[in-house]
This record gives C-alpha cells, structure tokens and sequence, in this order.
C-alpha cells in the first residue's frame, strides 16, 4: 500500500527551478533516500513534503489524501534535522513529550510513551537531562524519539547524520534502521553521503538539477547506473571515450572484453565505466598493460592508480594481502566482461564539478 | 600598564566619593544621615519613585509585546530587512530628546486616560528603549537556531502562540531580562520628556530637589546610581547563570 505520494512536483525560486516535476511514491514501511550534490533539490522536496514550503506545481498525498493545503503543524509527520533541533530549555524526556503536550495528551500517558521512546534509542537513564548535557549521537537519537512519539504517519531525516563524527554516524544509522523496521513507519531519508544512502535504504532516488535521474534499490543504482550524472556519482569509476567493437570496445587501438557492449551498434561512440573493485592485476603479458603511479593502503584494501598509455588512467582496487606492486611496476590489467557498463554519449547530462 | 589604574579609579570613584561625602554633610551639626532620615519621610520621593516604576513596567510590558514577536519574524523570515530594523533601533539615538518630545506632543492626541496622564509617557518610553531593547532580543534569538527550533516545533504539532510560548519565551529568559532591566535604569533616569511634559518622575524629583537642598539631591543621586548599578548587576548575572 501506498502511504506517501509526491506527483509532478515543481517549486521554482524566482528565475531557479529547484525541482522540476518529480514524482515519487513510498510504500508502507519503506525507506527510500533521496541523494545528490547540494543544490539538487533534495531537501526542497522533503521540505515540501513536511509543509515548509508550498510547491509552485503538483501534489503531496498521504494515504491517499492531498495534503498540499495542510499546514505542516497538522500533517502529523515525524522530522529529525541536521542538529540543534532540540528544545535547549527542555530536558530529554521533555523534549520527547512535546508533541504529546501540544496534542493536550494527559501528563501520565504522555511521560510513559516518552520514557519508551527513549528506552527505544537506549537514553532511559539520560531522560533527566538537557540537550547540552548529551553528545551530539545522542542528541540526534532524542530528536528520533521525538519524532516517533508522535506516532507519525510519516518519518521525514533531514541530513540527521551529517553532524556527527565517522563511528557514531555508522553507529546511529544502522540504529535508525533497525528502529524504522520495528516501528514500520515509511520514511524518508535526505542525505549527500552515498555510502549512507545504499546501505540503509530500501530504495534510492539519485536527483539531480531538480529531477529524479534514477530511482532503484541500491545494488541497481551502483551496479546499473542508467544514466552518465549517475554512474560518475555513485562510487568510483574510470571513465574512457570508446568506440562498440563487435562483442566489446575499443580504446586506444585496444580491443577489450565489455559484454553490454554487444547492445550498441558497431562503431558507436560510447563511455566506457570500470569500478576499481573489478580490476584485477595480472602479468604485463596476460593484459591490458599500464604503468603503476601510485599505491593507497585503506587497510583492508589497497588502491592502484594505474596509467594506461594512450587511454588515461584505472583505478585498481585490491585486498590487501594480494597486492604486490609497488610504483613504477609495469602491470597488466583485466576485468570480467560483465563487469564494464557501457553508456551512449548522450546519456545524461554531465554533472557540475564533483 | 598598571599605574593607569590608579587614575582612572579616581576619576570614576572621586565623584562618587565626593557626593556621598556632601551627602552626610549636616552643616554646622557635622556628618551624619540626616538627608537620607528627611528623603525617606517625603511622600514626594515615594510618589515619584512609584511613579517612575509603574511606568518602567508598563515600558517593558509593551516594549516586549512589540518587539518579540516583530524580531522573531524578522529573524526567521525577513532576514533581508535586517538593515532597516538595524537603521530603526539607533534612530532614537541620534534624534535629540527634545525634537522627539516636540514632535510627539504634537502628533498624539487621543483619550484622557492616555494623554491627561503619565502612562503617555509609556509611548516615548518605549522609543527611548528601543535600541536596548531591540540589541538584547536579537542577540538572544541569534544566539538560538531560531529556523530549526520552529520547524521542530511545528512538525510536532504546535501553533505559532503555542511555539512563542513554550519554546521561544523560556530559550530567551536571559535576553528579556537584559532588555527589562535596561528599561528600567532607562525610564528611571529619564528627565527631558517628563520635565517638560510636566509629569513629577524621579529623575524630575531629583532635579527638582537639587534646587532645593544640595545635600538630599546628592544623598538621592547616589540612590539612584545604586538602584542603576543593581539592575546592570542583574543582566550580568543573568547572563553569567544562562551560560553556565
């Protein structure tokens, strides 16, 4: 069943589109992200769907009903913010209860349900405490509590992670998750880190210049990109102008292997994608050659700069304990040939400097 | 740079020794309390100090119903018209009391209760106040992420009255101190307006009791300038426990 529904939405700041016709829909318990670049109108459209903003154009359904004329005071959806969204002169618990209290709910019912929501976020001993007595992790899980007392339809995150250093970001976020699955309330999650977004999302909507340019389940997204804003977005990628030789692709007066390639027609202009986890390295002989630049050690993998002459460069991601090369090796290269994603030239637009 | 105390203590405390000096002053009879004795037994005093109290409260109250909710639009949605708020507040700090004043009594009329009696006093009173006023809220609301705090409040439910009272009122306790207690030292010193608009105020009183017994002037300046020092020891302590 459907719970929420933005059709054909368009909001234009003066001579600006920010968004530009987008349609979405979310399922009943679903997570779906929206990522992009700043200025992509990813936060436009949650702000639009909380009630800060009213659209220029199209509709927000909840469950069915319009709810563009609702204000957002009475669109009973739960909203965690980037930070500092908590009530400074209220304590913890009191902060969870405020939603109930301006419900005109009765003080017992009201302290009960907050002490659950903060049993829920593990912060029922902290509940006595001010916002600037807790860290900045568990701020943000008493904003979740708060934004779930209400019992929402909808559960809107604004970016609610950004704030918050690596560990606790990881941590808060899988905590999210797994509370958002308990509670089953749809929601909606705003955010710019990709890594972020594929890993607790059901589904991801990649926008751009104000337009959705793909929506799918995150292994689609990083492994299927359908478009060149996409597929130079998500994750990393070496990128080569190649031209549709038969069952793969020529670069540099190379025939490599590229399966996809057989879609296009032969003699076709096309972008040529590699992931740096696909690359494998071989002897000089067995592959592509290329000349080792660099060497990054990220603990459990290490990563390759390689210089393919005439062509640009790859790069080669590896397990640690595999790799041997060191700079000014002469390597060769290869790959499996489903792995290359083969676009056209017009694919997309490209995106702004990323 | 530490002999310059020496002077600059002086300046400040010589005048303030010298006035409590002619306050104890009794002529022929020595030193003693005597003008204070006098001060305190005149209903006079009383009345104007009263007067001047009333009209410090009445000052804040309807400084604050204008002002907070005006700064706190203007913060969160008319950000651009910061420079014409900004412009506003000083003009009461550069246009002379007196022009002030004349301009005032000419464009006011209206009914007795205002006009025929020192509450028209509240209206000038607030002006005066405003650049205080105005600096201690939009310092205080600055200080808050004033955006956030009212969508956080109204994706939960809450009314705009309900958000000015329960969140923006309690987050801006200190600031509307601040801004009530230099109201008060403000009205309390204020002696063009009343003077000329014949109202008996304690600043008038003073000025009034300074032609005639030197020592009772000296002896009330010197209440006044404690009554002025407390007020301004509140916002500092107020201050000083908001940011604990």
């Amino acid at each position: 069943m459907i719970s929420l529904e933005a059709v054909s939405l368009r909001k234009v700041y003066g001579s600006r589109t920010v968004l530009a016709d987008v349609s979405l829909a979310l399922a009943q318990g679903e997570f779906v992200s929206l990522l992009g670049p700043s200025g992509c109108g990813k936060t436009t459209l949650l702000r639009l769907v909380a009630g800060f903003e009213r659209p220029d154009g199209g509709q927000v359904r909840l469950d069915g009903r319009d709810i563009i004329g609702v204000p957002a005071a009475k669109r009973n959806m739960g909203m965690v913010f980037q930070a500092y969204s908590l009530f400074p002169n209220m304590t913890a618990e009191e902060n969870v209860g405020f939603g109930l209290r301006v419900r005109g709910e009765a003080t017992e019912a009201r302290r009960k349900r907050s002490r659950e929501m903060l049993e829920l976020v593990a912060l029922g001993e902290h509940m006595h405490k001010y916002p600037h007595q807790l860290s900045g992790g568990q701020q943000q899980r008493v904003a979740l509590a708060r934004a779930l007392a209400i019992r929402p339809a909808l559960l809107l995150l604004d970016e609610p992670l950004s704030a918050l250093d690596a560990r606790v970001r990881v941590q808060l976020r899988d905590e999210i998750r797994r509370i958002q699955r308990e509670i089953g309330v749809a929601a909606l999650f705003v955010t710019h880190d990709q890594e972020e977004a594929l890993s607790i999302s059901d589904r991801v909507a990649v926008m751009e210049h104000g337009r959705i340019a793909q929506l799918g389940e995150p292994a689609a997204i990083y492994e299927e990109p359908e478009s060149l804003f996409v597929a130079r977005f998500v994750g990393q990628m070496a990128e080569f102008d190649a031209e549709v030789d038969g069952g793969g692709v020529r670069i540099a007066g190379h025939t490599l292997p590229a399966a996809r390639a057989a879609g296009h027609a032969p003699g076709q202009r096309v972008h040529f994608f590699l992931r740096p986890e696909h690359v494998r390295l071989v002897e000089p002989a067995a592959g592509l050659p290329g000349l080792v630049e660099s060497r990054t050690f990220n603990g459990p993998t290490t990563t390759f700069r390689i210089l393919l002459e005439g062509a640009g460069r790859v790069l080669a991601t590896v397990p640690t304990v595999e790799a041997r090369h060191a700079p000014g090796e002469t390597v060769g290269i290869t790959w499996d040939p489903s792995a290359p994603r083969i676009l056209k030239l017009d694919g997309g637009a490209p995106p702004p400097d990323a | 740079m530490k002999w310059l105390w020496v002077p600059l203590a002086g300046y400040f405390a010589l005048p303030l020794v010298a006035t409590a000096v002619l306050s104890l002053w009794q002529g022929t009879r020595g030193y003693g309390f005597a003008a204070y004795v006098t001060l305190i037994h005149t209903p006079e005093m009383w009345n104007s100090l009263f007067l001047s109290a009333r009209l410090a409260v009445e000052t804040i109250i309807a400084g604050l119903v204008i002002l907070v909710p005006a700064v706190f639009w203007m913060n969160l949605r008319l950000q651009r018209l910061r420079p014409v708020f900004d412009f506003l507040s000083v003009l009461p700090l550069v246009v002379p009391a007196i022009s002030l004043v004349a301009g005032i009594t000419a464009i006011y009329t209206g009914p007795d209760w205002l006009v025929g009696t020192a509450n028209f006093l509240v209206i000038p009173y607030v002006i005066l106040a405003l650049p205080f006023t105005y600096r201690a809220l939009d310092v205080g609301m600055r200080a808050l992420d004033l955006r956030t705090l009212t969508e956080a409040a109204q994706s939960l439910g809450a009314s705009w009255p309900s958000m000015i009272m329960r969140v923006l009122v309690p987050n801006l306790i200190t600031a509307l101190l601040g801004a009530a207690l230099l109201t008060i030292t403000i009205v309390i010193g204020e002696f063009t307006f009343a003077n000329i608009l014949l109202f008996n105020t304690f600043a008038v009183y003073i000025n009034h009791i300074g032609s005639t017994s030197a020592t009772q002037a000296a002896a009330l300046s010197l209440l006044a300038f404690l009554l002025t020092w407390l007020a301004m020891l509140g916002v500092a302590l107020g201050g000083r426990r908001a940011a604990r």
